[in-house]
């Protein structure tokens, strides 16, 4: 896909690259010569924006309000439960 | 010609996480506020710690109705996060409820084994986690996914056929636009594994090393399955875009070349 080398030698080396920036799994080093490139390289700055909207997507999609008796009926299972001591 | 990374706005760094011997991390304090990295990840932490942070309990004088009020003020505020990680790892809302309920009154019973100080919401997720492997999905009659070992052939192929590369920003657009079901369905058609992973990382922003205590895994492996799981979940979302007619061109794929996949480590 690529001619740019600049996050690795292969498509693979690339994304974990990216996904470890996106992750915040990088050494202060590794991040700004990282953010240096995406500054400059239009191809990997695309890649690395739709990662961030697949997971800015995935966060708005996942995050669901339990139903109204659930909490409900935990309590109650809860306060059956005879105390354990510690 | 950057789409997202103009958007992002972060909060003040809260970074609560454990500090991390095996995985280096990165010192928030000197960064940014407007650095793009890791914006998931200070979104998640601050909340976590606000409970903790008020708890100065003797776990071992305690009374059990005291212990009682701390988890029903501590723990019962996660049920929205539990049920929405329930939700991906049941089929259905009324087994996700019942994973819930059944992980909660676990936690209750073990309560006196939480560390006060140390991450509530991680805890109960992992015990969700336990709950669901050793209860729900032994009780199906075949598993919910493949795993990731035997993992379909067609799931590798179809991660070889289009490489994530050829998508232009006009897809990163026409992604934008997709429904939230369609983001749901694409995630749940991904391996139970790599679901889970790519959820704790970007619903949650979990950390590696969080993520590897959850789901009781080495990092090795979470870094694997989140690699995995969020090429075929970028794989799924540009299909469920052309199925729409939101695709746009894409030069590329057809040069684009042969990627190895990952193995579990």
């Amino acid at each position: 896909m690529s001619d740019c080398q600049g996050l690795g030698d292969c498509d693979d080396t690339r994304m974990q690259r990216i996904y470890e920036y996106l992750d915040g799994a990088l050494t202060r080093e590794d991040l700004s010569e990282i953010k240096q490139h995406l500054d400059t390289c239009e191809e990997c700055a695309e890649q690395y924006d739709l990662e961030c909207l697949i997971r800015t997507m995935v966060k708005r999609s996942c995050t669901e309000s339990a139903p109204e008796n659930l909490k409900n009926s935990i309590l109650d299972r809860i306060h059956a439960i005879k105390p354990v001591e510690a | 010609m950057t789409l997202v990374k103009d958007r992002v706005v972060l909060p003040e760094p809260g970074y609560g996480m454990q500090p991390d011997s095996q995985q280096l991390t990165v010192d928030l304090a000197t960064m940014s506020t407007t650095e793009p990295a890791a914006a998931a990840m200070y979104q998640a932490a601050g909340a976590d710690e606000d409970a903790a942070a008020v708890n100065h309990v003797d776990v071992a004088t305690e009374t059990p109705e005291q212990r009682r009020a701390r988890f029903e003020r501590d723990a019962m505020q996660y049920v929205d996060q539990l049920y929405s990680a329930a939700m991906r790892m049941a089929r259905n809302p009324s087994d996700a409820e019942d994973l819930v309920q059944e992980a909660y009154t676990k936690a209750f019973s073990a309560f006196h084994q939480y560390k006060p100080g140390t991450n509530l919401k991680a805890w109960l997720y992992r015990i969700l986690t336990n709950t669901y492997i050793n209860l729900y999905r032994k009780r199906q009659r075949e598993p919910l996914q493949s795993n990731s070992d035997t993992i379909e052939d067609w799931q590798l192929a179809k991660a070889e056929s289009h490489t994530s590369a050829g998508l232009r920003s006009a897809e990163t657009e026409a992604l934008d636009h997709l429904p939230d079901s369609d983001v749901k369905n694409a995630l749940q058609s991904i391996p139970e594994e790599f679901r889970l992973a790519v959820y704790f990382a970007d619903v949650e922003g979990y950390a590696y090393k969080q993520i590897s205590e959850i789901m009781n895994t080495p990092i090795g492996t979470v870094m694997s399955r989140l690699h995995r799981g969020r090429k075929m979940l970028r794989d799924m979302l540009a299909d469920y875009a052309t199925e729409r007619g939101f695709r746009a061109h894409t030069e590329d794929q057809a040069a684009a070349g042969s990627n190895n996949q990952e193995k579990e480590k």
